[in-house]
């Protein structure tokens, strides 16, 4: 385990090397072993071969945010160095209109199943991933239902019939 | 039925077959289904086929308020529900800036490992069927009996507790639980030895297992894998060691390791486990200290939370659980991602490791991995 001083040098270290190795970088440490870095989308595949070749070799997840009121949906790319001890929240903000984005399957073989599912629940279209099929959703034929404008209770009186009780 | 012929009439010759494994409970806990691709009794391809137990848990979360959010989270993992309601408490606790007394972070630890004991346990019984060990299943599943006890005694619930909450966890212990809980320890530990001679250590577990679905230390980290399933190859890796959390900082344990990385070593890397779990529960019970369980939080019907984002972690009894939480200043959380430790290793990893395999293995092959499907489909 690392003193907390011992700590702060490393995660400072890290965001040097980010904000140096690339432009329109934004980085924060909020707090110890954490630490958030904002790019254009353009950047994105360059900011995550930068981690992997620091040593950020577990990709942890890939988490999508609806940001309706933006008009922006947001990829969040989680990664864990095994070494540094850093959890890296590598973050970009994309269109919400016919959303497409590079699949970064070539440096994460797992990505496969998280770019599926943000497929599937987002409409995110990734390019270069191969398996963009059905996950969880069982013949599904409505809009992305994890957007933020997906009429769930519609949804659910619809299918389930549910009825609104006077309270 | 003229092809059907052909299989028992040229020998070598067969054809493939597509077979639909699942999704009744089998090989895994929890409903689950695999598309099998076979030629006689070898696998040629499988395919993953998830959703069955897909409940909404992340949209739901959207449209409830942060207390009712509380009884919803233990739900996504049957067999191991604490290490969610630790994440979901922490992940607040830290966009509202709440602080734990030390003593809710000693109970938390008891109950997260007691929470593990019970997660292997139960495995060992379905592994154990797996492979015939029928006998052996019985005892653990038996003994897990005793551990839902102490979460009735607890928190009075058997199998979901709702009880680790923002600020601490939701009652005290109760007077005689100290006592209880060592001697359900006392009886695991004496109870190991047993399993040992009859399963672990026995000479049809090992030939079955050994060399069966085997993932080197590279392949299982460029394929997400955590928990019990990368420490089963060699890497000597825990949340609770390298990120710690409650109060395992403070706690003298091993993480046990294996190289081999089959499914015999993930057998024996969980077997292992659950003696530390043991020592760590009786530590936190030695030196659990007093003062107050809980830190009062706010109104929970006008409680809101200020906008931001956090990642908290914990070490399951899978592996790496975690929980991605952002919030808008409002009274629900704006956007809740939860990734679960089965979720690499119950669609690509599962996938690649039945290719070869032989028909009666892929059961105990689903099941060394440990996969949970309601982390999956959430």
């Amino acid at each position: 385990m690392r003193d907390s001083a011992g700590a702060a040098v490393v995660e400072e270290d890290q965001k040097r090397r980010i904000v140096a190795g690339l432009r329109e970088c934004r980085a924060s440490i909020p707090k110890q072993g954490r630490l958030v870095a904002e790019v254009p989308r353009d950047s994105l595949v360059s900011l995550l071969l930068l981690l992997k070749a620091d040593g950020f070799e577990h990709l942890s997840m890939i988490s999508c945010v609806d940001w309706i009121d933006a008009g922006e949906l947001e990829l969040v790319y989680h990664l864990w160095s095994y070494e540094k001890k850093i959890h890296v929240m590598a973050k970009t903000r994309i269109g919400r209109e016919a959303p497409r984005f590079l699949s970064i399957l070539p440096i994460f073989r797992h990505a496969q199943t998280y770019e599926r599912e943000i497929h599937e629940m987002f409409g995110i279209a990734f390019e270069g991933n191969p398996r963009q099929v059905p996950f969880l959703l069982d013949h599904w034929q409505g809009p992305p239902p994890m957007r933020k404008d997906f009429d769930l209770r519609g949804h659910a009186k619809e299918t389930f019939g549910v009825e609104e009780k006077a309270v | 039925m003229s092809s059907a012929q052909t299989i028992a009439g040229a020998g070598r010759a067969t054809r493939e077959l597509e077979m639909y494994f699942g999704p009744q409970h089998v090989g895994m806990v929890g409903n689950f289904g695999i598309v099998l691709t076979v030629e006689g009794d070898t696998v040629l391809r499988a395919r993953a086929n998830p959703g069955y137990l897909h409940r909404g848990f992340e949209k739901l979360m959207e449209y409830r308020t942060y207390i009712q959010n509380f009884p919803l989270v233990c739900r996504l993992n049957v067999m191991d529900p604490d290490p969610n309601e630790a994440l979901y408490a922490m992940a607040v606790e830290d966009l509202a800036g709440l602080e734990v007394p030390e003593r809710a972070q000693y109970i938390r630890t008891i109950v997260l490992e007691l929470s593990r004991v019970s997660s292997h346990l139960l495995w060992m019984w379905a592994y154990g069927n797996m492979l015939g060990a029928d006998t052996f299943g019985q005892w653990t599943m038996g003994d897990r009996e005793y551990v839902l006890d102490l979460f009735e005694m607890l928190t009075g619930g058997r199998v979901y507790h709702t009880y680790i909450w923002p600020g601490g966890v939701r009652r005290d212990v109760p007077p005689g639980f100290a006592e209880k809980t060592l001697h359900v320890l006392d009886h695991l530990e004496s109870m190991l030895p047993e399993y040992d001679s009859l399963f672990f250590n026995n000479r049809i577990f090992a030939d079955r297992t050994k060399g069966v679905a085997a993932l080197g230390r590279d392949d299982a980290v460029a394929l997400g894998v955590t928990g019990t399933n990368l420490r089963a190859t060699g890497a000597c890796v825990d949340t609770r060691k390298d990120d710690p959390y409650a109060a395992y900082a403070d706690l003298d344990f091993e993480v046990p390791t294996r190289q081999e990385g089959d499914s015999y070593a993930r057998a024996l890397v969980i077997r292992m486990e659950v003696e530390q779990s043991l020592s760590i529960i009786r530590q936190a019970l030695s030196r659990l200290p007093g003062g107050p369980a809980w830190t009062k939080t706010p109104n929970p019907f006008k409680w809101e939370i200020p906008a931001g984002e956090t990642y908290v972690k914990v070490e399951s009894a899978r592996g790496e659980a975690g929980f991605y939480m952002v919030s808008n200043g409002s009274d629900k959380p704006y956007r809740v991602h939860f990734r679960g430790p089965s979720y690499p290793t119950g669609i690509l990893v599962l996938e690649r490791l039945l290719e070869g395999a032989r028909l009666a293995d892929v059961g105990h092959i689903m099941l060394s991995l440990n996969v949970a499907a309601p982390e999956i489909d959430r």
